[in-house]
């Protein structure tokens, strides 16, 4: 639901990351909220719960500056990654533009990720939108855990499970000390900017 | 790997998963090195091991019960529900009293439901707005659980004269709806004129059925949400009054009806039909497609399948013993 406004020269977008509950969403805006000040135009926005989870979303929003002329503003959201929030994260969803999806590579939350990879696509397929055609990009985020010994999946494993189909770009992060972030951040609104592009013949 | 060694792996592992919030998996692991200790014979210092495990469980529990007990919808800051307002408000070229109505629904949504029965409550004084409002007060009070608001709220609606007794017709027809997917068996007083009316000499089920056949056969209804989970969004398809289709298979196989659409959630469509036509519901069976439906809406008339989603005898309420045919409309 990109906005254009001609007149104002101006675009608006929707970035939402997805993923299954404690992965790193929030983390990952709490990360780009501290680092890229530049681009931040407002305050960051958390409505959480009992222990920081997710409660409705996060929500932080950027400008990007002009390109071809036009004024990009782009906002970022988190969605609530428990189970049993499904209606909010559905509702948080509407309009999107791009998606990040945040995995685990804890091996302890294999199932979770491909569960919430799912649950993305129902959603979207509601929304009359398809996980094949959306601007999307993956992060498997945590990877520092490994040098502690913690279990952790390999990349190889996490794009079987999740990105043998989809095969779109995907990042090793650890959102904890913003390896990856930009990256990722970067990557998903390249392809969204590419898709309105395409999509408004420009 | 000698046992220590794995008990204290799995204890480094329980501890991350605690503080990440993965507290299932925290449990698993701790539970996990119970067992190992228990298990070995030779282990020695057994019961200092449990008792150490024991507290830090102790602590994981206390967390697990805050989450667990952590309100599902609490109402959150002004500024916050601002925000939910201001994000969820898609009207944006619209007038101002659809931005109005679609932020209080934005904040129904949420689940602010004390604000946004303030917010409805303004709204209602507004002729056009007046019955999606009055609509979406029923459901605040239904979402909150507190049926009783409900009722008191329609029975005050009925005895003031806000709403003309067409209006009231309306509201009352989409309470029972409400009302029958909820399971809750109560008969609502209808509108005063009607008590005057000739009309109630008929069978009250006659008069029901007259009536959903009428209103819904009649103007647009723009409903704001649903609070099912699974929740599909209204304004993505229009409303639709009425279908025709060519029934495929079944008894009344080749016949072609045109049925009137009792209830609209997004793109699932509810039929209600009598008892009596109980051959024509033996013609649908879940997972059905009926490849041509014409669909009729107060603007324009279209083509779709339909997938046949739910059909059931209703059991309660006035139209017990009669069936409810949930159809979700498929774009062609
Ligand atoms: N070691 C490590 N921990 C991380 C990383 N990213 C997030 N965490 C931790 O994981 C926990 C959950 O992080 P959040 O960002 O709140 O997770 P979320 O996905 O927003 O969770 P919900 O809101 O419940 O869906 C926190 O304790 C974070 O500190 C990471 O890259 N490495
Ligand atoms: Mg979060």
């Amino acid at each position: 639901m990109a906005i254009f406004n001609l007149k104002k020269r101006e675009i608006e977008c929707k970035i939402v990351y997805y993923g299954p509950g404690r992965c790193g969403k929030t983390t990952n805006l709490e990360y780009i909220f501290k680092t890229y000040k530049k681009q931040i135009t407002g305050e960051m926005v958390s409505v959480d719960t009992e222990g920081d989870r997710t409660l409705f979303f996060d929500f932080l929003p950027m400008g990007l500056g002009k390109i071809k002329g036009c004024d990009v503003r782009v906002q970022l959201y988190t969605v609530p990654g428990q189970v049993q929030y499904t209606s909010t994260r559905k509702l948080v969803l509407k309009g999107v533009d791009g998606v990040v999806f945040v995995s685990d590579s804890l091996e302890v939350r294999r199932e979770k990720n491909m569960i919430s990879l799912k649950d993305l696509q129902q959603n979207l397929k509601e929304y009359g939108s398809s996980i094949f055609k959306i601007p999307l990009v993956m992060q498997h985020n945590k990877r520092d855990l490994i040098k502690q010994g913690f279990p952790i999946m390999s990349i190889e494993q996490m794009e079987k499970d999740l990105n043998r189909q989809l095969k779109v770009p995907s990042f090793p992060a650890s959102a904890l000390n913003g390896e990856g972030v930009g990256e990722t951040l970067k990557e998903c609104l390249k392809l969204t900017l590419k898709s309105f592009k395409k999509e408004m013949n420009l | 790997m000698n046992i220590l060694k794995k008990v204290k792996s799995l204890l480094q592992e329980a501890e991350l998963y605690h503080k990440q919030g993965l507290l299932d998996e925290a449990k698993g692991k701790y539970n996990k090195a119970k067992e190992l200790i228990q298990d070995d014979e030779l282990l020695k210092d057994k019961q200092s091991l449990m008792d150490g495990i024991a507290k830090k469980m102790d602590l994981l529990e206390i967390d697990i019960e805050k989450v667990e007990q952590a309100e599902k919808r609490p109402e959150v800051a002004a500024d916050v529900q601002d925000l939910i307002k201001r994000l969820y408000t898609f009207a944006a070229d619209q007038d101002e009293d659809t931005i109005a109505l679609d932020g209080a629904i934005a904040l129904a949504k949420f689940g602010q439901y004390d604000s946004a029965l303030a917010e409805f409550n303004e709204l209602i004084k507004k002729e056009s707005l007046r019955v999606v409002a009055a609509k979406n007060i029923l459901r605040c009070h239904m979402a909150m659980s507190s049926v009783d608001e409900a009722f008191t709220q329609y029975e005050q609606w009925l005895s003031e004269d806000m709403f003309v007794p067409d209006q009231i017709d309306k509201l009352r027809m989409f309470f029972e709806g409400i009302l029958e997917k909820e399971g809750i068996d109560r008969t609502l007083p209808a509108a005063k004129i009607q008590e005057e009316d000739d009309a109630h000499l008929l069978d009250i089920f006659e008069m029901d059925e007259q009536q959903t056949q009428e209103t819904a056969a009649e103007g647009v209804d723009i409903d704001g949400f649903e609070f099912e989970e699974d929740e599909v969004e209204s304004d993505e398809i229009l409303d639709i009054n009425s279908i025709r289709l060519t029934v495929e298979s079944g008894p009344r196989e080749g016949q072609t009806l045109e049925l009137i659409v009792n209830f609209q959630s997004g793109n699932v469509i509810s039929l209600l039909i009598p008892n009596r036509d109980k051959d024509l519901v033996d013609c649908f069976s879940v997972g059905d497609m009926i490849k041509n439906i014409e669909c009729y809406s107060p603007i324009a008339i279209f083509n779709s399948s339909g997938l046949v989603s739910d059909v059931m005898q209703i059991k309660t309420g006035p139209r017990r013993g009669d069936y409810n045919l949930d159809i979700k409309v498929v774009d062609n």
